[in-house]
């Protein structure tokens, strides 16, 4: 399944479902639904509630796609944000605590690209995190990992390897903060 | 947790973001979003630095009976842009308007779009106007795209003839903007300019002053302001 993500071309479509072009929005979901699928599955573990959570996800887009600025930031991260929020207050209400097995904490910890993402400037965007990234120790990049593509509470990731909660909060914190200072130089 | 020092800012955006905030820590946050610009913009800086991650997923292609899902639900909200008198809708304002009665919300009430968590209406309420020890008088929505606001009109005005209530968006910075004359009785629907829009999006209140027939003369409100209510936005 190929698919180029192009920042301008989804912007574009937002503007045109913000006027209420339904056939924009039908190139909007063909363009964009592979890509946030999968992000949902990920965060879910489940490919029927990721569907589910997808389709509302989508009207939102649709409602709100006049409040999408693309002065304050770009179409896919706010796409994005829309999707994992709502995945996030679903996980929250209805997932059980999943404990990872070591297999799937070596997956956490991989950093190369997996999936096609193919638009210049997302590659160039991902090459920055990616370097930073690897600025820090494994545990706090997993830590990391674990809540942003799996959508684990600090408690799930504590439980998951084995580290005190407290732990665990410092090495998110520390964490962001060792990226944010490494993705502005 | 001081949100003045801009390193907390920094770090519950960041958090939220990453998605590891408390549920009730989230909803604070989300709250913060809708006064705080800089909480808004700490957010999508977020947002785009760690984007990368989850585009580095693989994707997955949805079934196909998605789409004509979305596309259904789509088709029934769109019925109600443009007929914001629809029966359905009304029912559904006045369903709200019972509910925020029960719960003892008198002088002004919001009405919060998590109410109608995610079958989203086309129009949503998003401030109430009522004088200070008043029933409300106007219930004010706003359309999915931002694009009109529909006044309804909850309890009858009295005001001398020589006289209209005009309703203003007051931005954290800057002069009120009109969004026009509130109607007397019934409902009005309004087209918003781009600068009236772009107001709404980005203010926290609104404001009810006494003007002139007609409206104010100068632009700006002259008489009394009798209601400033905040604006609860969708999220």
């Amino acid at each position: 399944m190929a698919a180029t993500v192009d920042s301008n071309e989804l912007e574009d479509l937002l503007h045109r479902c913000a006027a209420h072009d339904s056939a924009a929005l039908q190139s909007l979901y063909a363009r964009a639904a592979p890509q946030l699928l999968g992000i949902l599955v990920r965060l879910l573990g489940s490919r029927a509630v990721a569907e589910d959570v997808l389709q509302d996800a989508f009207i939102r887009i649709w409602q709100q796609a006049g409040q999408f600025d693309r002065i304050k930031g770009r179409a896919m991260s706010w796409m994005v944000a829309i999707a994992r929020n709502r995945a996030i207050d679903v996980q929250r209400a209805t997932r059980p605590t999943v404990l990872l097995d070591a297999a799937e904490l070596a997956g956490a910890e991989q950093l190369q690209v997996v999936g096609p993402a193919d638009s210049v400037e997302f590659s160039s965007a991902g090459d920055a995190l990616r370097r930073c990234l690897g600025l820090l120790a494994t545990a706090q990049r997993q830590c990391l990992l674990l809540a942003y593509q799996r959508g684990f509470a600090q408690e799930k990731i504590a439980q998951s390897i084995g580290k005190p909660l407290g732990t665990v909060k410092s090495w998110v914190r520390r964490g962001l903060q060792t990226l944010k200072t490494c993705l502005e130089t | 947790m001081n949100l003045n020092q801009p390193e907390r800012l920094e770090l519950l955006a960041a958090t939220y973001t990453l998605g590891v905030l408390r549920h009730r820590a989230r909803t604070r946050f989300e709250r913060l979003c809708v006064s705080s610009t800089s909480a808004r913009i700490a957010t999508q800086l977020w947002e785009d630095r760690l984007l990368p991650l989850a585009l580095e997923l693989p994707m997955v292609a949805p079934s196909t009976a998605l789409w004509p899902r979305i596309q259904q639900r789509i088709a029934a909200g769109r019925d109600q842009i443009g007929v914001p008198a629809d029966l359905d809708q009304r029912r559904r304002g006045r369903r709200w308007w019972q509910v925020a009665a029960a719960a003892s919300v008198i002088a002004i009430s919001l009405l919060v779009g998590k109410l109608t968590i995610w079958h989203e209406p086309a129009w949503q309420a998003f401030a109430v106007l009522a004088q200070a020890h008043a029933a409300p008088s106007w219930r004010v929505e706003r359309s999915a795209d931002t694009a009109s606001i529909y006044i309804h009109t909850i309890a009858s005005i009295t005001l001398e003839a020589s006289k209209d209530y005009e309703l203003w968006v007051l931005p954290r910075v800057g002069q009120p903007v009109s969004l026009g004359l509130l109607p007397r009785s019934g409902n009005l629907q309004r087209k918003l300019t781009t600068e009236q829009r772009r107001m709404l999006l980005t203010a926290l209140q609104v404001a009810v002053s006494v003007e002139p027939a007609g409206g104010s003369p100068t632009g700006l409100p002259t008489g009394p302001v009798i209601v400033v209510a905040p604006i609860v936005r969708m999220t």
